[in-house]
């Protein structure tokens, strides 16, 4: 079914300027929710489904809501890849690359180094006293954990953070950008080579990584399958667990008293997680496609529409979370939509949130002493429109400028 | 088609009746029953489709596959010796009359 590249007869056309969605995305999607929950966005190429239900819905109907979008960008990124496939094909990638993910395996295999990498990172910046947390710490950790749990021993975890930034910024390049496309194009090439390398050495020696377990699959899987998916991991994998780090850290420097109970009782780190995840959700939307005419939101889709589930937005469904935009950790539980749902539910959630809850936040607020937000950081009226968050497909922190006592 | 009950957190209980072959968590999704979350849709990867086996039947449903024992130590609830994955049962005539209790929290 070819993709249709305009508004569904009988659904509102709404206009978004781009930049604006960048710079906050959530007043446009509180009112998309209030007056035209399936809207068309001519910016977007898509219709923007917006209300919590609907995507629940939507995410539940994998074989009407179809991941194998053409012409998508992600696509013309990293080339075909799991993210962009329906079972069976994505369930035979999924479960040739998983196993390394399991929450077991992360426990067992991978704890401890990413217990070491990240006293190492926090080593070098610790006798400053000020640092950017994302930058300086929240990146290359989670770079250098991705590194590990892949198995590309050869790449650094600078290489790891640049490749997954022009293909990021590739994937989200809905304004055509040549410049953005030959980064990314010189990113995947080489991943590409790095992966070849890596595959040949795993195939004599196994290592219980991502590319090991996908080489020995039970499930023959090409070089080419193992290449673009682990281009797919690598821009998933360090955005995701580095916005959730630089956005619950900054919520909680922005609420000391939060602050303080969530130190005096560690196990509530778990929450602050899953409230972060909800709060601004790193991943915040992503396309499907109509395999049949369906009808959602009041509005019957022809097969072949272009559909974008806007999680962030269901995030912040008043329908389902009270005073949603609010960061609150006590709120009565409700599952978020950050990590995605149905078949293509986060492969990466496990080990993401092993190494920032258990790991990288205590850390960090353990270790720096007297740590605050550095002079002009603070929250000015409302947290998500500081100005120092950006993007609506990604959305994270630029930078998270703090200050403490270096002894 | 066999018959299960699901006991809610609040006392209350929901019967739900479903093809052979069906699994309990598809089965509790399609009828709404509250408290299985069940965001990896079956895939045993997310531990939200949590459910403890009534402690009376607990031969009944049989033991834990390996992925699932797996991510059973990784539930939000407590996990208890009667505990499985409802998306990892799949119901059977053998099954009718089962009787599973959902646990306060899934993630
Ligand atoms: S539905 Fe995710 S583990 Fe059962």
């Amino acid at each position: 079914m070819s993709p249709l590249t305009t508004a569904a007869p009988g659904a509102p056309v709404v206009d978004l300027d781009l930049a604006d969605l960048r710079r906050d995305p959530y007043p446009a999607y509180a009112e998309l929710r209030r007056t035209a929950p399936l809207a068309w966005v001519p910016s977007v190429g898509r219709h923007l489904l917006t209300r919590y239900e609907d995507i629940v819905q939507a995410e539940k109907l994998p074989e009407v809501f179809s991941s194998l979008e053409e012409g998508s960008l992600l696509l013309r990124t990293v080339g075909p890849n799991m993210l962009r496939e329906d079972d069976p094909n994505h369930r035979r990638l999924r479960s040739a690359a998983e196993p390394p993910t399991r929450p077991r395996q992360v426990r067992d295999l991978w704890a401890a180094s990413f217990e070491r990498t990240a006293h190492e990172v926090l080593e070098r910046i610790a006798g400053r006293g000020e640092a950017d947390l994302i930058a300086d710490f929240a990146e290359p950790l989670v770079a250098a954990n991705l590194a590990l749990v892949l198995g590309l021993r050869t790449a650094s975890a600078e290489d790891i953070a640049d490749w997954s930034r022009a293909m990021m910024a590739g994937n989200s390049n809905y304004a055509d950008d040549p410049d953005v496309w030959l980064r990314a194009e010189r990113a995947t090439r080489a991943i590409e080579g790095a992966v070849a390398e890596v595959a040949e050495a795993a195939r004599r020696e196994p290592d219980g990584s991502v590319i090991s377990s996908m080489v020995h699959a039970d499930g023959p899987v090409e070089l080419a399958e193992i290449q673009n998916n682990v281009k797919v991991i690598i821009g998933g994998g360090v955005n995701e667990p580095r916005d959730v780090f630089g956005v619950g850290a900054w919520a909680l420097l922005n609420r000391p008293g939060v602050l303080d109970r969530v130190l005096k009782d560690p196990a509530s780190w778990k929450r602050v997680f899953e409230e972060t995840a909800r709060w601004v959700s790193p991943i915040g939307m992503y396309p499907r496609q109509l395999t049949q005419e369906y009808e959602i939101a009041g509005v019957t889709l022809p097969a072949g529409s272009r559909v974008a589930l806007v999680i962030a937005s269901g995030n912040r469904d008043e329908a389902v979370f009270e005073r949603a935009d609010e960061f609150d950790i006590d709120r009565p539980h409700r599952p978020h939509l950050a990590f995605g749902g149905g078949p293509h539910f986060c492969m990466g959630a496990w080990v993401a949130r092993h190494e920032v809850s258990a790991i990288a936040w205590p850390l960090v607020f353990s270790r720096l002493k007297g740590l605050r937000l550095a002079e002009g950081a603070t929250a000015s009226d409302s947290d998500s429109a500081a100005g120092r968050m950006d993007g609506w497909v990604f959305r994270g922190l630029t930078s998270l400028n703090v200050t403490w006592q270096a002894a | 088609m066999p018959t299960v009950i699901f006991q809610l957190p609040d006392g209350t209980e929901r019967k739900v009746t479903a093809a052979s072959g069906t699994a309990l968590m598809q089965a509790a999704v399609s009828n709404g029953v509250p408290g299985i979350v069940a965001e990896c849709g079956g895939n045993a990867s997310c531990a939200t489709c949590h459910v403890y086996v009534d402690a009376a039947q607990s031969g009944l449903a049989g033991p834990p596959n390996d992925v699932e024992d797996e991510m059973l130590d990784f539930t939000a609830a407590e996990r208890r010796p009667t505990s499985r994955l409802s998306c990892q049962i799949h119901l059977s005539d053998a099954l009718d009359g089962l009787v599973v209790h959902v646990p306060e929290e899934q993630v």
